[in-house]
C-alpha cells in the first residue's frame, strides 16, 4: 500500500514494483501528487493533465492506481480492509499525519500483526523537530551534503538536482526490503522510521569522523575543492571523495557546447606518465615540478590550463576513448540527452525500455542498474492513471459488491463528487454497473 | 531493551571482497546485524591508505575513511591468487549467504571462484558483483573513479552554479564519494530482492551491478525532462533539476550563512504568501507582499522571481538559524546549509540517539560515529564494533569457526596466503 507522493516516496515504491511487488498507489484527485501537476514534463502535443507528465510516469511505473477518500468513513474502511491483506504500508507525509487519520502503526498492526510499515518523513517521527518539513534540496543543505560541493571561497554549490529525493527513495526501498526479510525469518513485522535529512548525514561519514575524531571543521580554507582533491595552496588533507590525486578535474573539449567537458584523473605517477605520453610529451609536462604528486598538487593551475589546451582539440567521447586505451582515467561529462542517445554502454545494457503509456505513447522507462540471474530488470508496466484500477482493486481484491461500489462513487468515496470523471473512470463504473 | 534484540539481517553471513566500490553496502548490512567478513589481501586493502587519518598521521589502522566504511565487520586476510588461499575461500564460501565483490569482470571465474563454482554445493548462495560498467559492454574494462562516474552518470551535467553566484563555473562533481554510495544503495536493493526470493524458494542467484547505470538513474528529473521536452537541465545552485531559468533559492544570511528555500515560488498559494508576508512584516521587510494583488493565484504564479528577490533581501537581514527555524515553524520546508560543526551535537539528532560512541580498544579511546538513517523498532541498527584491524579475526574465523589447526594457520602464514 503506497501512500507516498512527490518523488522520494514514490521512487521507493517504484523499486518494489520493479522487483515484482503488487504496489497500490493510493491517491485522491482533490489533493493530487505534485508530480502529476508537473507541467514541465508534459511532452508537446500531449493533452496536459494528471496522467500526462513524464516525471510522474517514470517515478511511478508499474503500480496500480486506487482513488479513495481517506477522510470519508467508508474510504477509511476500504483502506483498512486493503491493509489487512497487504504486506507493506509505505508513506512519506509529514510526521504523524497517518496517525491522525487513524492509520498509525499501532492501529494497523491490529489489522495485520506482521505488517511492515515504513515512514519517510523529513526529520523522522521522533525528536524535537520531527514536524519540520523537507524537500530534497533543503534536506541536502541540512545534512552537510550541500556544503561538501562547490568551489572554495564561493557560496556552496550543492547539488543541481534533488539527490535526497532519489536517495531517500532508495532508502525507503532498502528499509522495506530489509524489514520484509526480517519478517520472513521471524514472522514479526515492524515500524521503520526513516528520515530523509538524516539519510544525507550518513553519506558524509568521513567528514563527520574528521570532525569528531580530529576536530577538523568542514568550513575551512580551500574547501570544498571543486573537482580537485586538494585546492592549490591548501593543506594536503583528504576531501572525503577518495584518494588524493592530480590532475583531477573537468576540462573543456572540442565543440564548445554546454556539456562539452570531460574529466581526467591520474591516480598514480604511472597514470600521469601515460597521460604525458598521450599528449605527445609536451615540453611543459616534462618539467620536474610535475614529476611528483606533491608537485602536481602545488602547480595544478598551470597544469590544468595546459591539459585543457590539449583536451580542447578533441570531442569528449573521442578523448575518453583515447585516454582509456592509453591507461588514463577519463570520461565524458554526459547530459541526459547524451545518456539516452549516445552512451554506448547504456545502449548495450538496455538501460531504457519502451513501454506503451496511455497518454505518452511508446515511452522510454529507466530500467534497473542490475541484472538478476543474467536477466535485465525492466519496469513492470506504465504508471497508473489516477484511480485507474479502483473498481478492479475493490471488486476483485476485496470482493466489494457491485452495489456498494457504485454507491461509493455516488457518495464521493472513490471519486470526488465535484471533480469531472475521466473517460476511463466513467467506463470502469459503467462496466461495473453491467456486471 | 532494544540492545538485546537482533538486527534484521542477523543470521546472514557476507563475504566482502570490495573496497571503495561497495564496502558501504557491506557496512549497511553489517550495522543491521549481518555477519560481514571483510577479506583483505595480506597487508591490508588499499582503502586503508585513503585519508583523512587519525591525528593526520598516515597508517593502515588510522584511516578515518576506512573506519567509517567498515564498522561492524570482522576482518581476515587471504591471498586468493594462491591455491592455498583459494581452498580457504571455498570453505568459507560454503558457510556464506552472500559474496559481495568488485573485482574486474571475469576475474573471480578466472581463479575458479565464479558463482557457478561456489554455488555448486551451496545453492542458496547469492553473489553480487559491483563493477564500474557491469560484466559486459564496450566500456566494461574502462578504469574509473568517483569523479569519472559522476561525469558519465550525469551528476556533473546537473551541478554547478547560477551565473549570478559564479560566472563561467565548470560542471562540479558533488563531494563525498557519492558514486560509490549510489552503487552501494542499488546493490543493497538488488541483494535484498534476491534474499526475499531465497526466503521463499531457497534459491540463490548471481547479481551484476553497474556503478554507471546506478549513477545514470540518479539525476532526479533530468531524463524525464529530456524525454518530455528534448531539453537538457541547466546547472544551477542547489535546487531541483530543471531546464528553465528558475529563480535562485539559496540566499546569504547576515551572519555569513546560507539558507536553502527549496524553490521559493513553486509551492506558494495566496494564503501561504500572506503567512510569509505577515512574518516578514514583523521585521519591516515584507516590501509589497501584503498587497491585495498577491491574493490572486495567477499573480502568485507569475511572481516567482519577485518573491525570490524579496526573500533574498529578508534573509540578508536575518541570522541563519532564526530564518530557517522561523520558516519551519510556519511550515516552510527550508534548510540551513550546515557544516559538520553544526550537525555534530544537534539536539534533534541527540533525541534520536544518532550520535554513537564506538570503542577503539587498541587505542584506549572512544569516538563518535554517525548513527542510522532509519530507526527499526523491532530489529535495531547497531555498530557492533569498530572497523577490523588487518587480519584481526584470522584466528577466530579460520581457526575457531572453520577448524584450521594452529599448524595449518602457521603454514598458511608462511606461504603468505593469509
Amino acid at each position: 500500500m503506497d501512500f507516498t507522493w512527490v518523488r522520494a516516496g514514490p521512487w521507493a515504491a517504484r523499486w518494489l514494483a520493479t522487483l515484482g511487488a503488487e504496489v497500490i498507489k493510493v491517491e485522491w484527485p482533490e489533493n493530487m501528487d505534485m508530480l502529476r501537476q508537473n507541467r514541465f514534463t508534459v511532452p508537446p502535443g500531449v493533452t496536459p493533465g494528471p496522467n500526462s507528465t513524464g516525471q510522474f510516469a517514470d517515478t511511478n511505473a508499474g503500480k496500480l492506481g486506487l482513488s479513495v477518500n481517506v477522510r470519508h468513513p467508508k474510504g477509511l474502511e476500504a483502506i483498512k480492509s486493503l491493509i489487512s491483506v497487504s504486506d507493506v504500508v509505505i508513506e512519506n507525509f509529514s510526521s504523524r499525519i497517518m496517525s491522525r487519520w487513524g492509520l498509525g502503526y499501532d492501529e494497523l498492526r491490529k489489522l495485520r500483526p506482521d505488517i511492515v510499515y515504513v515512514s519517510m518523513a523529513g526529520f523522522g517521527q521522533t525528536g524535537r523537530q520531527h514536524y519540520f518539513g523537507t524537500m530534497g534540496p533543503a534536506a541536502q543543505a541540512l545534512s552537510g551534503l550541500t556544503h561538501q560541493s562547490g568551489l572554495p571561497g564561493e557560496p556552496p554549490a550543492g547539488w543541481g538536482w534533488s539527490y535526497l529525493d532519489d536517495t531517500g527513495g532508495m532508502y525507503g526501498a532498502m528499509c522495506t526490503l530489509t524489514a520484509l526479510h526480517h519478517r520472513n525469518q521471524t514472522g514479526q513485522g515492524q515500524h521503520v522510521d526513516l528520515s530523509q535529512m538524516i539519510t544525507g548525514i550518513t553519506l558524509t561519514g568521513t567528514a563527520f569522523l574528521d570532525k569528531t575524531v580530529n576536530g577538523r571543521e568542514s568550513r575551512r580554507e580551500g574547501y570544498p575543492p571543486g573537482n580537485r582533491t586538494v585546492w592549490p595552496g591548501a593543506p594536503v588533507v583528504n576531501n572525503y571523495r577518495g584518494p588524493i590525486a592530480a590532475p583531477h578535474n573537468a576540462f573543456r573539449t572540442l565543440g564548445g557546447g554546454y556539456n562539452d567537458w570531460c574529466v581526467i584523473a591520474c591516480l598514480s605517477d604511472e597514470e600521469w606518465t601515460s597521460l604525458v605520453g598521450l599528449m605527445n610529451g609536451p615540453a611543459w609536462a616534462k618539467d620536474n615540478k610535475f614529476a611528483t604528486l606533491n608537485g602536481r598538487l602545488q602547480h595544478q593551475d598551470e597544469m590544468d590550463q595546459e591539459i585543457e589546451k590539449w583536451t580542447l582539440t578533441m570531442g569528449k567521447y573521442d578523448l575518453a576513448d583515447k585516454c582509456q586505451a592509453a591507461g588514463v582515467r577519463a570520461m565524458p561529462v554526459q547530459s541526459s540527452q547524451d545518456r539516452v542517445e549516445h552512451d554506448p554502454q547504456l545502449r548495450h545494457r538496455g538501460m531504457f525500455t519502451k513501454v506503451k503509456h496511455p497518454m505518452l505513447g511508446d515511452w522510454k522507462f529507466q530500467g534497473a542498474p542490475f541484472r538478476l540471474d543474467g536477466s535485465k530488470v525492466a519496469v513492470k508496466g506504465p504508471p497508473p492513471m489516477i484511480g485507474e484500477h479502483t473498481t478492479k482493486i475493490m471488486g476483485e481484491l476485496l470482493g466489494v459488491s457491485r452495489d456498494d461500489l457504485l454507491q461509493g462513487y455516488e457518495e464521493g468515496v472513490f471519486w470526488p463528487e465535484t471533480t469531472p470523471r475521466f473517460d476511463y473512470v466513467q467506463q470502469a463504473i459503467d462496466e461495473e454497473a453491467k456486471r | 531493551m532494544t540492545s538485546q534484540m537482533a538486527g534484521p539481517l542477523s543470521g546472514l553471513r557476507v563475504l566482502e571482497l570490495t573496497g571503495e566500490h561497495a564496502q558501504f553496502c557491506g557496512k549497511l548490512m553489517a550495522d543491521l546485524g549481518a555477519d560481514v567478513i571483510k577479506i583483505e589481501p595480506p597487508g591490508g586493502q588499499g582503502t586503508r591508505e585513503v585519508g583523512p587519518f587519525l591525528d593526520d598521521e598516515a597508517g593502515p589502522e588510522r584511516s578515518l575513511y576506512f573506519w567509517h566504511y567498515n564498522t561492524s565487520k570482522r576482518g581476515i586476510t587471504l591471498d586468493i591468487t594462491k591455491p592455498e588461499g583459494q581452498e580457504v575461500f571455498r570453505k568459507l564460501a560454503a558457510t556464506a549467504g552472500l559474496v559481495l565483490e568488485s573485482f574486474p569482470a571475469g576475474y573471480l571465474p578466472s581463479l575458479g571462484l565464479g558463482y557457478d563454482s561456489l554455488s555448486a554445493d551451496n545453492p542458496g548462495l547469492i553473489m553480487c558483483s559491483v563493477t564500474p560498467f557491469g560484466q559486459d559492454g564496450p566500456w566494461r574494462d574502462y578504469q574509473t573513479s568517483d569523479l569519472l562516474h559522476l561525469a558519465a552518470g550525469g551528476q556533473m551535467a546537473s551541478s554547478g552554479y547560477d551565473v549570478e553566484d559564479v560566472p563561467d563555473a565548470p560542471p562540479i562533481a558533488p563531494g563525498g564519494g557519492n558514486a560509490w554510495h549510489i552503487a552501494s544503495h542499488y546493490s543493497y536493493i538488488a541483494i535484498m530482492g534476491a534474499l526475499y526470493h531465497r526466503d521463499f524458494t531457497g534459491e540463490g542467484q548471481y547479481i551484476d551491478v553497474s556503478v554507471h547505470e546506478a549513477c545514470s538513474l540518479t539525476t532526479e528529473g533530468a531524463i524525464a525532462i529530456y524525454l518530455s521536452t528534448g531539453e537538457v537541465v541547466r546547472r544551477h545552485t542547489g535546487r531541483h533539476a530543471s531546464a528553465d531559468m528558475s529563480p535562485g533559492i539559496q540566499h546569504a544570511t547576515n551572519d555569513g550563512g546560507y539558507i536553502n528555500t527549496t524553490r521559493s515560488g513553486s509551492n506558494l498559494t495566496p494564503a501561504r504568501v500572506k503567512i510569509l508576508a505577515t512574518w516578514m512584516d514583523e521585521y519591516g521587510l515584507a516590501q509589497d507582499l501584503l498587497e491585495e494583488k498577491y491574493q490572486d493565484p495567477a499573480v502568485v504564479e507569475e511572481s516567482g522571481q519577485h518573491f525570490a528577490d524579496v526573500l533574498k533581501n529578508f534573509f540578508a537581514n536575518m541570522p541563519l538559524v532564526e530564518a530557517y527555524e522561523g520558516g519551519q515553524e510556519l511550515n516552510f520546508p527550508w534548510g540551513a546549509v550546515r557544516t559538520m560543526g553544526e550537525i555534530v551535537g544537534d539536539p534533534h539528532l541527540e533525541d534520536r540517539e544518532f550520535f554513537v560512541s564506538v570503542e577503539h580498544p587498541e587505542l584506549g579511546r572512544e569516538f563518535t560515529y554517525p548513527g542510522p538513517a532509519a530507526i527499526y523498532n523491532a530489529s535495531p541498527w547497531r555498530i557492533s564494533r569498530r572497523a577490523p584491524l588487518i587480519g584481526e579475526h584470522n584466528d577466530e574465523i579460520l581457526g575457531g569457526e572453520l577448524g584450521f589447526s594452529k599448524s595449518d594457520l602457521e603454514a598458511l602464514k608462511k606461504l603468505d596466503a593469509i
